[in-house]
């Protein structure tokens, strides 16, 4: 048995608002993160992510629950004694510090002989790709390599769990993919037991194992990136990653481990995803807008009409009016010949494998 | 926030090192701040061992001291109004209308002369460019008996003196208003004229009200310049009181007339406290991003704002000159040969104020400095009971007329249980109390200024509280250390209106000789004395200015920009 790296047990944090009164930062929330695993913790803000991560940390006390690193409960231990690495949204670089100080801060904390901090701070430096600078001021840099001075100041001190705090957000949009891929690929080499959080589902399905999705202060699904994209257990899920066409339709039949279901005026057959399915029950279908392609009029018995039509170079995007639904298509663009243009008759057809099935008034 | 009982007791374990300068803190507190102002208010209204306030009551039916009470209030507004609308002209100038770097350190460098010198220096100018035989009146205009005493020469005075005050306030102000905000009014169609009236002046307005009560309480708590420049025909309060104890030995008369002015001075004070908070509201509106300043004022509004401020500065670099020239004449206005004479008298016979006031000054800085770090930092960043109320209690001192500072010392440690009238002690305490508050003020601001984060980065690498204090926020915070020590020289150099209370034939002090000059009216003497202290504070202040060079930290606030307040 694998034993578990950080295990959080339903800790909840309440604070007093001015005008919402009392409001739950984080509500029983529970998770249990693997060794090596890169967990991200994603949400819209002030869904109680960063005060839960927060938490973990030890910047801030749970009201009720427990927190364990390992076997050690470490829920009242101050931060500085839980052996984190802990990469801030500013960074929080020392600014009366070189990048040499910086790094080495942790390990003269740690009481390390001189000469082996010169060379965990060299080997760490090359490790993020920043040799040469030790001794730059923080204030001196870009902040790409700021970033990069923040993660190494978290990594040398080797820590037990490496927690992220919305870390890519002040970078530039081709800054922020680098330096996704490093972190992800840093993280992976030395297998260190990552907490990672954002707002931003991309980044979040780029780097983890596993994400957990949250909202109003509690967890609402844990899963892989697929998990979350194509089994939504909820409508907010399913909206919140990527994007969506929520249909409502009627269970028709039930066969083995795929139903069938009545919607569009036409009928679907799609994985069972639902615990109890009734003939005769109300569901909603999460439907991917690639999951639909549009293909020739006279190839299918379902069509629509074309409303509009973006390019977007390998792909384009359109709205088809489908009975009394409006859907979001997206389809890889074949070329001028093959597209439909606005006004055009199309036919649609379904990838019904990649379809989802929420139970109507679910969560 | 719910403090219960185990709250209580909890953060004494947690954090013992706190717990403890929480506890020695309000024991100074207590002993420097509170037992004075008690003991004075004890004074007011005990009579013969019962409440009463009799003793208030006589002086509001006095009709002189009633004339006193309106004198310094009036004084005080026109004050406030004159000396906003020239730290506003200066501010204006310098955020908004594109002068020359040159001209601006120029300007910089002439009006924080008032700040850095005795209050009464620029009432030594007047005089001598004023009085009888004044270079002006007299020599200039050739008017005979010419009187330089009342309320606008005492007027014009205060304004030099403490307009810098609110320059020094309102040009971070309006630096920090985004240009980009008045560039939208400007394409949408507005005029210039429009823009400021609509726009710049209505976010100015919250400043301008901080700086209106900053002046009203310095012109209040100005003892100095009335003294000089009043006369008979213009009594004002803190003069009264002076007078009243010094002339007529009447503690517990001065104490009341001092309480008369206390109640001004804490509505002030506490309206400034609520402007203050207000302000950042107002005015940060997010992150600046106004990086390109636009023509917010034609070329002729240009030229006649930087007319006016050249002016000002000519008048106040005016009366510095002649200071210096009274002080290497034989008597200005009547002899003009050149003469060391008035320097060989104040080292010799005035060799001991200016022994006693360098030996206060240097044990009051280094103790006011770090009492000025502690207390910034435990209120900023520590959480404890009391936290509120230790802030501001910490700055009464600071907050209230120097005068009625002064006459609570005196009540307090004239007499046993603790005796410390005519020592050095008393002084320095004076000092480190009343002055260390910038202090407190400065480390507040630069904590606010350094992110939570960075203390919790430390904390999650493995340090400990200490630790981190030692290593990462001191060293941050060592500027306002610095800046603070700036502070309590200078005021250590200048300060008159409480220590003339507290000197004795044991310490007396520089600017009480003077004073004493002046009245005996041996101008060069003290003119010479002045340009000594301006010296003797430009040098010291240099050596901090290059001692926080080398701590300087990319990235921060320069600690030097707030020495003024």
């Amino acid at each position: 048995m694998a034993a578990v790296a950080v295990h959080v047990e339903s800790i909840s944090k309440k604070f007093s608002h001015p005008v919402k009164g009392e409001v739950y930062a984080a509500r029983n929330v529970s998770l249990s993160v693997q060794p090596g695993e890169f967990l991200t913790l994603l949400g819209p803000s002030g869904c109680g992510k960063t005060t839960t991560l927060r938490m973990i940390a030890g910047f801030e006390k749970p009201d009720t629950g427990r927190i364990l690193f390992g076997d050690q409960e470490v829920t009242r231990l101050s931060a500085n004694r839980r052996n984190i690495g802990f990469v801030f949204q500013n960074y929080a670089l020392f600014p009366h510090l070189t990048v040499f100080e910086n790094i080495a801060y942790g390990l003269q904390v740690r009481g390390l002989s001189s000469q082996d901090i010169q060379r965990e701070v060299q080997a760490v430096l090359e490790l993020v790709g920043l040799p040469g600078f030790e001794r730059q001021f923080p204030a001196q840099m870009s902040g790409g390599e700021q970033q990069r001075v923040a993660v190494a100041r978290a990594i040398v001190i080797k820590p037990q769990v490496l927690l992220f705090d919305e870390p890519l957000s002040n970078l530039d949009a081709k800054l922020r993919i680098q330096m996704r891929t490093e972190i992800r690929q840093l993280q992976r080499r030395l297998s260190i037991t990552t907490i990672y959080v954002t707002h931003d589902q991309e980044e979040a399905m780029a780097v983890s194992d596993r994400i957990c999705v949250m909202n109003s202060g509690q967890i609402v699904q844990v899963g892989s990136a697929e998990d979350l994209y194509y089994r939504p257990q909820n409508p907010f899920v399913a909206q919140f990653i990527g994007r969506v066409n929520m249909l409502k339709g009627q269970i028709q039949g039930v066969q083995g481990d795929r139903i069938e279901v009545q919607v569009l005026g036409t009928t679907l057959s799609v994985p069972n995803t639902l615990r109890q399915a009734k003939v005769g029950q109300e569901v909603s279908l999460v439907l991917r807008p690639e999951s639909i392609q549009l293909v020739s009029p006279t190839a299918t018995a379902l069509r629509g009409k074309v409303l509009s039509r973006t390019f977007l170079g390998e792909k384009a995007e359109y709205l088809v009016d489908c009975q009394t639904e409006t859907l979001q298509v997206l389809n890889i663009d074949r070329g001028p010949k093959l597209t439909f243009k606005e006004g055009n008759e199309v036919g649609l057809q379904f990838v019904e494998d990649t379809i989802a099935v929420l139970e109507e008034g679910s969560p | 926030m719910v403090a219960t009982e185990t709250k209580q007791s909890a953060w004494v374990r947690k954090d013992p090192a706190v717990a403890l300068a929480v506890l020695v803190i309000w024991g100074f507190l207590g002993l420097f701040i509170l037992f004075p102002l008690l003991r004075m208010l004890a004074e007011v209204f005990l009579q013969d061992g019962r409440v009463s306030a009799a003793g208030v009551f006589t002086i509001l039916q006095d009709p002189n001291q009633l004339i006193a009470l309106r004198n310094s209030l009036w004084l005080a507004t026109l004050v406030g109004v004159g000396g906003t609308f020239f730290g506003f002209l200066f501010a204006f100038t310098a955020a908004r209308s594109r002068i020359p770097t040159w001209l601006s350190v120029a300007i910089d460098g002439v009006i924080l002369l008032p700040l850095i010198s005795p209050p009464f220096t620029t009432a030594i100018g007047m005089i001598f460019s004023f009085g009888p035989r004044g270079l002006i009146t007299y020599h200039l205009l050739g008017i005979q008996g010419a009187t330089v005493y009342g309320l606008w020469s005492t007027l014009f005075s205060e304004i030099v003196t403490y307009f810098p005050i609110a320059y020094l306030a309102l040009k971070p102000m309006l630096l920090a208003i985004d240009p980009n905000i008045e560039g939208m009014a400007l394409s949408l169609g507005a005029g210039r004229t429009r823009v400021f009236r609509t726009i710049t002046l209505p976010l100015c307005i919250p400043g301008l009200a901080n700086s209106f009560l900053l002046l009203f309480s310095a012109s209040l708590a100005d003892f100095a310049t009335p003294l000089i420049l009043a006369g008979n025909s213009f009594p004002v309060l803190p003069t009264q009181a002076y007078l009243q104890i010094t002339g007529l030995f009447d503690l517990k008369g001065g104490a009341v007339l001092s309480f008369v002015l206390l109640v001004p001075s804490l509505i002030v004070f506490f309206l400034q406290r609520y402007w203050v908070s207000r302000r950042f509201y107002v005015t940060i509106t997010g992150k600046g991003a106004g990086q390109t300043p636009f023509d917010s004022v034609s070329t002729l509004v240009r030229w006649i704002l930087v007319g006016l401020c050249f002016l000002t500065t000519f008048v106040i670099f005016y009366l510095y000159a002649l200071l210096l020239f009274g002080s290497i004449v034989r008597a200005l206005g009547a002899n003009h040969t050149f003469t060391l004479e008035h320097y060989r008298i104040i080292f010799t016979e005035g060799k001991k104020a200016i022994q006693d006031t360098l030996i206060i000054a240097a044990f009051s800085m280094p103790l006011g400095g770090l009492y000025g770090v502690i207390v910034g930092y435990l209120t900023a960043r520590k959480q404890f009971p009391t936290r509120l109320s230790m802030e501001i209690v910490s700055m009464i001192n600071y907050a209230l007329p120097g005068t009625i500072v002064g006459i609570a010392y005196l009540i307090a440690f004239n007499s046993p249980p603790i005796e410390l009238a005519g020592t050095a002690t008393i002084i320095i305490a004076l000092y480190v109390f009343r002055y260390g508050a910038t202090g407190i003020r400065t480390t507040i601001a630069m904590l606010q200024q350094i992110d939570r984060s960075i203390e919790e980065a430390s904390e999650s690498l493995g340090a400990t509280s200490a630790m981190t204090f030692r290593r990462i926020t001191l060293p941050l915070i060592l500027p306002a250390f610095f800046s603070g020590l700036g502070v309590v020289f200078i005021r250590s150099m200048t300060a008159i209106s409480a220590t003339i209370f507290l000197v004795s034939i044991n310490w007396t002090l520089i600017t009480v000789r003077i004073l004493e000059n002046i009245t005996e009216l041996s101008l060069g003497p003290a003119a010479a004395f002045s340009v000594f202290i301006v010296a003797a504070v430009f040098v010291v202040l240099g050596i901090i200015n290059g001692v926080l060079h080398r701590f300087r930290t990319p990235g921060l606030i320069s600690a030097e920009r707030m020495m003024g307040g």
